[in-house]
């Protein structure tokens, strides 16, 4: 009889342990957007640890199972993959991934910071819109990239992200100075500056004359193909070749115009050159 | 006598010296190797990925993942220093900071990372990567196995230049690509 009710007691604890441990379970709801509160329903009765891990967070507290556990906003505030465990007997786990919210902002890169006009494929611009707890945003959106000088719209075209990320290429404008390159996603806007420079100098003139102490030479004033003053700073190079060798000076353009003052007392061929473009040769008479 | 002291002193002292540098550096070969990673990069644009950088990408982002799980195991931060930065870092810190707090700790191993490279920025300051990684997860209350499974998860990645490496900015899991 004993063991009859030893067998009968066994039976009964197994199929409560059984009973308890299958009816252990967790229910998710699908994709939900990072900081959004959700509820994980749970069936089984009694009490049992909840886990939830993933991006920047390591959560566990007791939970009483068949009712639902709240996750905060801040819990999901992480793009990525989450595990939802519950331990009581054993283990259940559930995965589930959290997705970006909508966006708002946007890293925008831009490049160069400074280019020369009128150069093929010289500007870039990457965009990426993140939500805001900084997330990628992998769901396609139009990103509106315009390239403005002052008043005149040089670029204007709406992207469409890929992989969250959109992007653009295009040539520089034709007149130097600033240069506002913007990108835009409904209200989110981030703006770069780029200042575009004068190119390659154009025609480099030279003119020069002897004076008590030697030769003055200076060039016209330096524009490039464009018309553009090239800006002050850019070093012209002038080269005297004479009976007594070749002396050389450089010398920064001021207000468009390079100047050097040159020793040599006898005749002197006097050419000038700014990178790799050559000006003009000019010969200045000995010293009478 | 005592000259013959202080070179037995050396000897001892360069030979400890030696298995110690010699102990660090197979283990830290062992945390690479047991991450195993491929790149490929034909389909990144605009820009063309050169020899050189997808050599550095590799052997940084296979750094960067063996730093995570060394991270993430023994809820450490120095780790993370290097082979992360933005975004990344925040959250790993954070992660690591959260499980410290918990008693949690993660166990990557038999780590298998297929990277392709799906956008590479005009000036090559941003590489955007897929990686599909499958790896053996083990998630641990102190000592007891909460959960013991092997996971293929896909990540979205955002790795930029550094002075010397690349460093994984974002790190984003996604349900497929």
């Amino acid at each position: 009889m004993t063991r009859l009710l030893r067998i009968c007691a066994a039976t009964y604890l197994a199929a409560a342990c059984v009973g308890v441990c299958a009816a252990q379970d967790l229910h998710i709801p699908e994709s939900p957007a990072a900081g959004q509160e959700i509820s994980i329903s749970t069936s089984g009765s009694g009490k049992a640890t909840f886990y939830l891990t993933g991006p920047a967070v390591s959560r566990k507290n007791d939970v009483p199972l068949g009712e639902d556990i709240h996750l905060a906003a801040q819990d999901l505030r992480n793009a990525g993959h989450y595990v939802a465990i519950l331990c009581s007997d054993t283990c259940k786990s559930a995965s589930f991934y959290v997705s970006a919210a909508k966006p708002l902002s946007l890293t925008f890169l831009v490049h160069p910071s400074r280019v020369p006009v009128a150069l093929h494929d010289a500007i870039s611009g990457v965009a990426f819109p993140f939500d805001q707890y900084h997330n990628l945003v992998l769901a396609p959106v139009n990103v509106n990239f315009q390239l403005n000088a002052k008043e005149a719209s040089l670029f204007s075209r709406a992207v469409r992200t890929k992989n969250g990320v959109a992007w653009f290429r295009t040539p520089s404008g034709k007149s130097a100075g600033p240069l506002q390159v913007t990108a835009a996603l409904d209200d989110v806007t981030a703006r770069r500056a780029v200042q575009q420079v004068a190119s390659d100098p154009c025609n480099l003139r030279i003119t020069g004359q002897r004076t008590k102490t030697g030769i003055l030479v200076q060039t016209e004033p330096v524009h490039d193909c464009a018309g553009n003053v090239l800006p002050d700073g850019t070093i012209v190079t002038f080269t005297a070749t004479g009976p007594h060798g070749k002396g050389t000076v450089d010398a920064p353009i001021k207000q468009g115009v390079a100047r050097a003052q040159m020793d040599s007392t006898g005749v002197a061929v006097i050419s000038a050159a700014s990178g790799v473009v050559m000006g003009n040769e000019i010969r200045v008479e000995a010293r009478p | 006598m005592s000259r013959t002291v202080k070179r037995a002193d050396y000897f001892h002292l360069f030979a400890v010296a030696g298995i110690l540098f010699l102990a660090s550096s197979l283990n830290s070969y062992a945390a690479d190797a047991a991450v195993q990673v491929q790149l490929d990069v034909n389909k990144a644009g605009p820009r063309a990925v050169e020899s050189l950088t997808e050599r550095g990408i590799l052997r940084d982002y296979r750094f960067a993942w063996s730093s995570m799980a060394q991270a993430l195991q023994f809820n450490t931060l120095d780790s993370l220093e290097g082979p992360f930065s933005g975004q990344a870092r925040q959250w790993l810190r954070q992660t690591v900071t959260s499980q410290q707090q918990s008693g949690l700790s993660r166990r990557y191993s038999d780590q298998s990372h297929h990277l392709e490279a799906v956008f590479y920025a005009p000036e090559g300051d941003v590489v955007e990567l897929h990686d599909t990684a499958q790896y053996h997860l083990q998630i641990l209350d102190g000592d007891k196995t909460i959960l013991d499974e092997n996971v293929v998860v896909h990540y979205v990645v955002l790795m930029t230049p550094g002075a010397d490496r690349w460093t994984i900015r974002q790190l984003q899991a996604v349900p497929q690509f």
